[in-house]
């Protein structure tokens, strides 16, 4: 228990440090992107020279890293991570009003492609069928080298919802992960003396294949998480999804740098939390 | 021969013919990727011109050719950067340990935990839209090998940590090897396969990752040609539908990467 608890807070003091190194990232890159500081009102022939010159001044001030950090870590602690050069509307209102949307996709995403890949890949193992195995790894083999745009093209086409593109797109990269997996756990001595023993084979899969690949399993679920929250940008951009995977995309093409930075950091730290809340069950007894 | 084998062989044989007319794209191609025929926009396949014609009249099957070249020539060169840094950086950690070892491992978990595609938007972003074609080439293929160092890098410091602990490197630092002789004659040829193996396993993500942000206006710019940028026009369905030798350059995306998959399958098997 004492171990458990000790994980726990190594795995909360590592994400609060990559959330802390992550916003320091942020904060540069907003800082020295081309085009920092520069005021379009300063050329607005409404305003007097007093009013520009104190519009120079508030962004001298923004100028220092160090000082410019600290009021971006001060702000995110608020809640306030800033606001979109594009939209000009505050980051967390953007990403409160998309986010939603871009997690229901994605859990049901990496819902349905896990569904698909552990039943195919159980299946294949446990029926012991060539046709199953073959038909699987051909399909698998065909998904994982289409591009992720052309699978969100092809869902457009069908009408298909947005979480079904990104479970092709996760699908052939976890079902090849789990039928190496179950098939090496199949190997151990152990397993090939049970079997010898006659011990049937569902008794053998759930009693002794799938608790000896849990902690594998666990890692892949955060893995699935981080495939799936890639997917998303295209998917969501050509599907025309208004998720935060959209939002980062046009980010990116009208250089939005405050608002894609945040989501970045915000997608990283999902996805570093998802792999250690993973890692913590794989260290904890079973 | 084993039907393993010979699938591997027959991939190397594609890639290679693939390799190689998109290599002699120039000798026998009379236009360039860039030659507009406006008397015949959205043309159907002809003598002239094989694959048709796109909406602005260029000639597909050249454009097909060049952006072969472009990405499966610049993938490699992605490929070998993100080696490079995985073996120098691997090898250094798995060798020597302590905490270079921690930094370089904690680096690489992080960069791991970034979504590749988000971090290439963010990067991306702080380029000018309009910039030159060789430019944008340039940048996403550097982008890509920057970035795709990662896992690669754990790979690499398992099998140089394993070989710290090796008998023979042992008795090499008995016999006073020094530390340059030890890297180059004895550390460096047994973690060549493994950097062989990462470099070949990195080209098919990369060219998926270039086709992808080339789709999304975001890689390769036109009027350069690349995979990418040629699966724009599967955009338009309904020409697609009336039009079906548009998929080429999908076809072409997907047999190249099921290629390298197969060859990597045969080479697992043979392990």
């Amino acid at each position: 228990m004492k171990t458990l608890s000790k994980t726990i807070g190594l795995r909360l003091l590592r994400l609060t440090l990559l959330a802390l190194l992550g916003g320091f990232l942020c904060a540069t890159l907003v800082r020295f992107a081309p085009g920092y500081g520069v005021d379009e009102r300063e050329v607005d022939p409404r305003l007097s020279h007093e009013s520009v010159q104190q519009i120079r001044n508030e962004n001298r001030i923004n100028s220092n890293l160090i000082a410019y950090y600290g009021r971006y870590l001060d702000g995110a602690v608020h809640g306030d991570f800033g606001k979109s050069q594009w939209l000009q509307q505050p980051v967390s209102t953007l990403i409160k009003e998309r986010f939603g949307i871009t997690a229901r996709s994605v859990l049901l995403g990496v819902f349905l492609a896990w569904v698909f890949a552990f039943g195919l890949s159980l299946a294949s193992i446990f029926f012991q069928s060539f046709a199953l195995d073959f038909s699987g790894t051909l399909f698998s083999g065909f998904l994982i080298a289409l591009p992720t745009a052309v699978v969100a093209i092809v869902t457009v086409y069908l009408r298909a919802p947005v979480f079904a593109a990104i479970a092709v797109v996760t699908f052939p990269k976890l079902f090849r992960y789990l039928r190496n997996l179950f098939a090496h756990a199949l190997e151990q001595p152990y397993i090939l003396a049970a079997r010898a023993r006659g011990i049937g084979t569902a008794r053998i899969i759930f009693g002794h294949v799938l608790r000896l690949c849990a902690p594998a399993l666990f890692a892949l679920l955060g893995i699935s998480l981080s495939l799936a929250f890639g997917a998303a940008i295209p998917i969501e951009a050509l599907c025309d999804s208004p998720g935060i995977g959209q939002l980062a995309w046009q980010a990116a093409l009208n250089r939005d740098l405050p608002l894609i930075t945040n989501l970045t950091l915000l997608v990283t730290l999902i996805t570093v939390a998802s792999n250690s809340l993973a890692n913590v069950k794989q260290e904890a007894p079973l | 021969m084993s039907a393993v084998k010979l699938l591997r062989l027959a991939s190397i044989a594609i890639l290679i013919a693939v390799f190689g007319v998109s290599l002699l794209a120039s000798q026998f191609i009379p236009y360039s990727y860039a030659t507009q025929f406006r008397e015949a926009p959205n043309a159907s396949p002809s003598a002239n011109h094989p694959l048709g014609t796109d909406p602005l009249g260029r000639d597909l099957f050249t454009r097909l050719l060049y952006g072969t070249r472009v990405s499966l020539f610049l993938a490699p060169a992605a490929a070998l950067v993100a080696t490079l840094i995985a073996g120098i950086f691997g090898a250094f950690a798995g060798l020597y340990g302590g905490w270079p070892q921690r930094i370089i491992l904690a680096a690489a978990d992080l960069s791991m935990a970034l979504p590749l595609l988000f971090v290439l938007l963010t990067l991306r972003a702080l380029l000018p839209l309009d910039i030159s074609p060789a430019l944008s080439i340039s940048c996403t293929f550097l982008l890509l090998g920057l970035l795709g160092w990662a896992s690669s890098l754990r790979v690499v410091w398992a099998s140089a940590r394993n070989l710290r602990e090796s008998d023979f490197l042992l008795m090499a630092r008995a016999t006073g090897c020094s530390s340059t002789r030890t890297v180059f004659k004895h550390v460096l040829p047994n973690l060549r396969p493994v950097l062989f193996a990462q470099f070949w396993i990195s080209i098919p993500v990369f060219i998926l990752a270039e086709a992808t942000l080339s789709m999304l206006g975001l890689g390769v710019m036109e009027p350069l040609p690349s995979w990418g940028n040629l699966l724009r026009g599967l955009e338009d369905l309904p020409a697609v539908s009336a039009n079906p030798w548009r998929l080429a350059p999908l076809f072409a995306v997907c047999l190249v990467v099921i290629c390298f998959h197969m060859i990597l399958s045969a080479q697992e098997d043979a392990a």
